[in-house]
This record gives C-alpha cells, structure tokens and sequence, in this order.
C-alpha cells in the first residue's frame, strides 16, 4: 500500500515537472505607464511592447506579461503590495527613491555575478553616473534604462532682443551673472522690473555645478560646512539681487517669454522641441538648451536622473530575467528606440553618439541646435547622481528652508552652514 | 482533568499549546499582511519591516506543512527504540523548529521548549546527562544564531503589530506575551512532572527492591528448613540401608556360624566350606556397605538386570545362610522405574533376612505375579511365625518404602510366616 502510495506521487511529480518544463515561461515585468520625467507622452506602452516583441520573438516559449493602467504615482505602492502578496513581476521599473529600500531589503538580485560570467555585457557602454545610479553600498541590483539630463533652457527671442549672444557650452557664474543683470530691468515703465534672467535655477543647481557633493553616500553625514556651499551661497546671494531682488518670478513671466533662463531635463527639451507639443508650449518665441553655467569650483555639471530596471531576488527564471533586463537596458536595439521614440536619453554611449542621434536632435534643418550629441555624452560622462538614500528628502527639504533663509537674508551667512551641518547630521543620525 | 495531569498529558498538552500559538500567530501574519495590501500601506510596511514578506500562502502552507511535520517526527522519536534513529530524528526536528521560525520571522521560539520537551521524554540513564545538557545549549546557541544571522531579513513581529492602532497594538503585543508565558508555564509544569514521575518510579523501584529482600529472607530460611528436612530424611535412609545391608548380612553370617558351630566337630570339611560361603557372604556384605555409603544402591541392581540381580542376591544368600530359596515368577513388569526395583528388592531382602532371623526358616517361596496395574510379591517361608508381629525396624522401613510408591504391604503367620507387597505400576510416585 505504501509502496504504490509512493508511486503514485512520483508520477505525479515527475508529471508536473514535465509539464511544467513543457508549457511555456512566463516572464512578468512591471511597469508604470508614461514615463519617469512627468512629462506628457503618447502612447505609453509603445516601446515596452516593442522589446517584449523582439525579446519573444529571440526566445522561443518564453512570453511577457505586465499589468497595464498603473500611473507612476501608484507605482510604489503596487510594487510593494506585489512583494507582499508573493507576487511581484520578475523584472520591473524601480523609481529612484524605492530603490535602496528594494536593495537593502534583498528584493532584489544582486547582479554582480551577472555582470561577470555575462560574456555578452559590459558595464562599460554605460555612463558612470548612470550605472552607479544602479549600485547600493557597491553592489549592482538594478542596471539603467534611460536617463534624462537638466540642461539650462535659453530663450533665444529674448537674448537677441537684449543683443546677448547665445552662450556658449563652457559658460560659468560669471556669464550667467553678466547676461542676468543685462536683461533684468522694468520694460513697461511701472517701476517693478517685469523683465527676468532667470527662473527656477535653485541653490542646489548651483551647488552640484560648483562640484558640491551634499551628502556621503550611504547618507550618514552631510558636508554642507563645505566651502563650495559658501561660494555657492553667495553667488546665489548675487544672484538674487541681480534677478529682480525680492521680486518673485513666476511660471507664466516664464511660459510668456520674459525670461532668459530657465533649468529643464532633458526630456521636457525633447517633448516641447518638436511637433506637436512644441505648438501648445513656448510657441511665443525661440529657445534651445545648453548647458548648466560652470561654477568657480566646479564645471558644467548637472544632475543625471535615471530610470533603473531590477529583477527579484525571487525569481523562478533568473537568466530569462536576466536576458529581459538586458534587452531593456543593454540591448541595442532597444536603446535606439529609446532614443527615437522616448523623451529620454539612451543609457549607452555608442548609442548618443550615433549618426542616427545626430538626425534625431536636430529637430529643425533650418535650425542649428546649440547642442550636439557630443555635448549631450560630454554632459552625461560628467553628470552626478542624484541622492536616494532613505532620509535625503527630509534632509534636503531641512536644508532648503535653512538655505533659502539664508539666500533672502533672513539669516546671517557667518557660521550657519556649520550650523546646518551640525543639524542635518544629527537628522541623518536617525 | 487526571489524564491531563500526567506527563504523556503534559506532552500533548504542550503540543496542542504551541500548535495553538503557532496557529494564531501566521493567522496573523496573514491576516496583517492581507489588510496591508488592501489599505495602501504596503510601501510603508516594507520600510518598517525592513525585509521581503513571504506571500499569505506561502506562510500558511509552510507553517502548516512543517508543524505537521514536526508533530510526526516528534511522534516517531518518541517510539523509536534504536538510538542512531533517534539521533536522526531529533536533528530533523531541530530543522524543522529552525523552519518554522524562520517562517514565522522568529516571532515564536516556544517550539525550541517543545524540542526540549521532545528531549526531556526520551532521556533516561546518567551519561545521557550530558547528551542531554550538550544537546540544550546547542539548540539554545542554533536558534540564537540562527536569530543573529538572518536578523536583517526578518520582519519583527512590531512591524506587522505597528499596522494596527495604538491601542490594538498594545492588545496584541500583551496577547502575544500571554502566550509565550503559558507555553513557558505549560513547559516548566511538565517538567516539574517530569522531575516527579521520576521520582516515584525510583521511589516504587526502592519498595520492591525492599519486598525483594524480604522474599530472598524468606526463601533463605525456607533453604535450611528444606536442606534440615533433607537431612533428616538423607539420615532415616542411611539407617534403613544399614539395616538392610549390613543387617541382612550379617544375620546371614551369625546364622552360618551357628550352624558351623555345630558341624565344626562333626564335619570340618563341611564347615569349612561353610565358612568359605560365609566368608563370601560377609564380603558381599562388605562391598554391600561401601556401595551403601557410596552410591546407595544395590551393586546387583547396578550391575545386573533387575531380574537377575534378584536371583544373585538370593542365591549368594541361600548360600550363606543354608536357606532353600525358590522363585516363582508367574508375571513380570519389563519396565519398572528404578525407585519401584530398589523398593522390591529391599523387600525381597528384608523379607529373606527376618525369614532367617526371626522364623528360623530353612525355605522361602518367592512368588511375583501381577498384571498391568500393579505387582505382587509373596514371600512365605516355612518358619516359626509369630503370633503377634511386632512390627520390627525392618518391617517398618518396608512398609514406608512401599507407601512411598503408593504401594501395600500385608504380612501374617500361617504356616511359617508371609508377606504379600503388592506396588502399583504405571503411577507416578508422589503424584
């Protein structure tokens, strides 16, 4: 009796093994429609279903699901109840401030051993700071998609109005400070100047292009006491008192052309640049981007934002999982299509500095782009990562109050950085 | 309430206790992480738990799935008699203790005290202490380990407690903790009966050790009552067989002397011949004795078959005595026991000898007869007779030894003077 009890649930597991070996690999991927850079796009699955295409396509019995209809906003929140039901996809999209807890977690694998037995794969095609965006406490867990850049938006119309010229790509403080005073005045004569040099640049867009690092990477201690900070803080000092003084300058001076400058990723270029957008938003005049004005320490330096692809450290398929991941962020194929079709930028560098970008970033033949392809890679190589550490926003939100009051004058610059110092790291202690 | 109180109750008690907590707590893990889901916080939840939860089913299943598997290996370690399978089974439980609290993310270590449960029942014997102690610290030090190790990737049991309110919390923190202390409690009661059921089996082995002395006093005293008794017995036989030897003997002797008194003058050559057989007869006699002594047994019986060992005694004795002796055997038993020939031999002897001895006869009619059931032997001599017969050492040695074997002995004068014996066959003596 025994003996045939045995047997009998032998075949059956010998008969779900073979069936489960027959019937074909699913692979599930999660994502968020839309894209990472809030800004509008189209068809929101158009490339996922292309990749999954190919990808299925290249590995026969394997299929690709994913779960359509969730917004960026929910993202976070579905992902995390995936995890606790037992159910998360096997490759799926990481926002940038879910993914230290994913990786510190051990939700997600860690690649490393990929990366080295993966004859087929090289860290190098990548940007640094987007593949390190990608590494917690130097481990890879996720490998990068597409990035976006800030790059500072110039009103051509207006600049050619004040008899400015388009500055160049090398352009520091000292320039910005220049054009800023030049066509900051009052053009309707109502006393109050109505005319601006820029909007938007904030303190920590200085700071990141004066070379300031705010944080140690694991987030423990902050060098806001650096004295990059205090050239920082008082060129943004000089700064305001060039822009106008106390006068706020709002989005819509900025949407109506009464501003110079203005900080803009990448992917917001790339949406309003061409048709059709380009009509609805910024119609009024002429712009382009250029680089971030290098401060006195630093360089032309901007923040690079990263999408991350991870897998689970639960996976039943991990080199399938592994294959997907690199058809999303290491095929090239792929990462032209991002390029063509996406607002962002490819993670890859031979892909940036392709023919084919060339074609695709100058939107207009009439019209020479101020920046090339070779820029873009230039800017991308130097880019710095932005923070993702558990308490950054916290810290960062601390900091800006404290900095903002210091920018307007409320508080005295003389010892308050040590001060803040003092008091972000005790924050961070917790 | 008296079946619950012993320590195989305790046991099971234990068991249906941890089964209980163990139940409760991944119902609440499940439930927790269900509610979670459905209220928007499980991003949250991850933060604070600081790990990967198993899915609902994954819990659900694991945990049932390795109780009952701890339940039967506990169960099989318990029955098992063979110590290397023992061996085997108590580290398989130690897994699947180790399983169960992973799965429950070491929010319960009760079942720890249930393999120490497991443990404390088997053990037995005084180097088995050590095991025993070895054994503990061992598991205290996997579990706590195991705890240390896999510490990052545990979820407390705080975090699932922090989904609720304060309040709930607090309640379900407090509940967990009565919990633990009634299992804690439930674990040291067993062992306190534990402890006790040892007790009073040493206690009830010393009572019997002490009946058991009092039994071997008994059965010493009854020894030398016994070895008395045989004694006393060993002594009446050894006077029954000196009578009957050297009695019978030299009776023969004393007769044939007085008879060559008479003849010596007469007929020297006939008295010397006489005293030749009487000779003879006095050295029968002689080996007679030694064999009494040594063996206790008739040499002509030892040496010769019972039939013919009768005749060679009464003819050595006719010979020294002068008596006319004759057999008639009409039946005979082939397979008489050796006790019944030594009884009818002894008789045939004595009867000769008093036949000698107290009738002066000069013949004796030997008869046997019988059938099956028993035999009869007649010895009617032609002598004096008595009118009277005092019962003499002889007759009665006779007749106890015939009674012995259940047998009679019957004996009147007529003309000279007869014994009829008569011995059942085909009985068991003393039976």
């Amino acid at each position: 009796m025994k003996k045939i009890l045995a047997g009998i649930l032998a075949a059956a597991i010998i008969f779900i093994v073979i069936h489960q070996m027959r019937s074909p690999v699913t692979l599930t991927i999660g994502i968020f429609a839309g894209n990472n850079w809030d800004v509008p796009q189209g068809a929101p699955y158009a490339i996922i279903d292309e990749v999954i295409k190919n990808f299925e396509a290249e590995n026969s019995g394997v299929k690709v699901k994913y779960v359509s209809g969730i917004k960026k906003e929910d993202y976070s929140e579905w992902l995390a109840e995936q995890f606790i039901s037992g159910e998360e996809p096997d490759v799926f999209f990481i926002l940038a401030d879910d993914f230290n807890l994913y990786a510190s977690i051990g939700a997600l694998k860690n690649l490393e051993d990929f990366i080295a037995t993966d004859k087929n794969f090289s860290t190098e095609v990548y940007y640094p700071a987007a593949f390190k965006f990608g590494q917690y406490e130097n481990i890879s867990y996720a490998l990068p998609c597409e990035s976006t850049l800030t790059f500072m938006f110039v009103n051509k119309t207006l600049l050619a109005k004040e008899g400015v010229a388009l500055p160049k790509n090398n352009w520091t403080w000292k320039d910005f400070l220049e054009i800023c005073r030049k066509v900051t005045r009052d053009t309707d004569g109502d006393g109050a100047p109505d005319q601006f040099g820029c909007y938007d640049y904030s303190w920590q867009d200085a700071a990141i292009s004066n070379g300031m690092k705010f944080f140690r990477d694991d987030g423990r201690t902050s060098y806001f006491a650096d004295s990059r900070m205090e050239e920082t803080i008082k060129f943004m000092i000089e700064l305001r008192a060039v822009n106008g003084g106390g006068f706020a300058v709002s989005p819509k001076d900025f949407d109506v052309g009464r501003v110079a400058f203005r900080p803009f990723t990448f992917a917001e270029y790339r949406t309003y640049k061409p048709y059709p957008w380009r009509i609805k938003k910024y119609s009024s005049f002429e712009w382009d981007c250029i680089k971030m004005p290098a401060g006195s320490s630093g360089g032309n330096i901007s923040v690079m934002d990263t999408l991350l692809i991870g897998m689970s450290s639960r996976t039943w398929n991990k080199d399938l999982a592994w294959a997907l991941l690199k058809k999303f962020c290491y095929d090239k194929k792929t990462q032209q299509l991002i390029l063509k079709k996406s607002q962002a930028l490819p993670v890859r560098r031979d892909v940036i500095i392709s023919a084919e970008a060339q074609e695709i970033f100058s939107w207009d033949s009439s019209e020479t782009a101020a920046i090339t392809p070779a820029d873009i890679s230039c800017a991308m190589d130097e880019a710095v990562m932005p923070f993702k550490f558990k308490n950054y926003n916290s810290a960062m939100l601390y900091a800006d109050t404290e900095i903002t009051k210091i920018i307007n004058g409320v508080v005295p610059l003389n010892n308050a950085l040590n001060k803040l110092q003092k008091e972000i790291n005790a924050l961070l202690q917790h | 309430m008296q079946k619950i109180l012993t320590v195989t109750g305790m046991h099971r008690l234990l068991y249906g206790c941890n089964a209980f907590v163990v139940f409760i707590l991944m119902a609440f893990m499940c439930l927790t992480q269900n509610r979670i889901n459905q209220s928007m916080t499980a991003r949250a939840f991850l933060e604070q738990a600081g790990a990967v939860p198993q899915s609902s089913t994954v819990i659900f299943c694991t945990t049932i799935l390795a109780f009952s598997a701890f339940i039967l290996v506990g169960h099989f370690y318990i029955k098992s008699k063979n110590r290397h399978t023992r061996y085997l089974l108590f580290a398989a439980e130690v897994v699947i203790c180790m399983l169960l609290m992973r799965v429950l993310n070491l929010a319960y270590d009760g079942v720890v005290l249930l393999v120490a449960a497991d443990l404390m029942y088997k053990h037995e014997g005084h180097r088995q202490e050590y095991t025993l102690l070895v054994a503990l610290i061992c598991l205290y030090f996997i579990t706590n380990s195991n705890i240390a190790i896999s510490q990052a990737k545990v979820i407390s049991f705080e975090a699932y407690a922090s989904y609720y309110n304060a309040e709930t919390k607090a309640v379900i923190l407090a509940l967990r903790n009565t919990f633990y202390s009634i299992n804690i409690v439930c674990f040291v009661f067993y062992l306190v009966l534990l402890v006790k059921n040892k007790h009073e089996e040493k206690e009830r082995i010393r009572l019997l050790n002490e009946k058991l002395e009092e039994a071997n006093q008994r059965l010493r005293a009854y020894a030398i009552e016994v070895a008395h008794m045989a004694e006393t017995r060993e002594r009446n036989r050894l006077a029954r067989e000196i009578h009957d030897t050297l009695g019978h003997a030299l009776t023969g002797i004393a007769a044939g002397l007085d008879a060559c008194i008479i003849t010596l003058e007469v007929a020297p050559e006939l008295t010397k011949q006489q005293l030749n057989k009487i000779r003879d007869a006095a050295r029968k006699g002689i080996t007679d004795v030694r064999r009494s002594v040594k063996k206790l047994r008739p040499d002509d019986l030892e040496r010769l078959p019972f039939q013919e060992a009768l005749l060679e005694m009464t003819k050595d004795y006719s010979a020294s005595s002068g008596m006319e002796i004759t057999f008639d055997i009409f039946s005979w038993s082939d397979n008489l026991r050796q006790d019944q020939e030594d009884v009818i031999y002894r008789v045939l002897q004595e009867s000769i000898t008093n036949a000698k001895r107290h009738g002066q006869a000069t013949k004796v009619k030997i008869t046997i007869g019988g059938n099956e059931n028993y035999l009869l032997i007649v010895i009617a001599d032609n002598g004096r007779g008595c009118e009277n017969v005092k019962q003499g050492f002889g007759l009665k040695h006779m007749r106890e030894r015939l009674e012995l074997l259940h047998g009679t002995i019957h004996y009147w004068s007529d003309e000279g003077f007869i014994v009829e014996a008569m011995i059942p066959l085909n009985r068991e003596v003393n039976k």
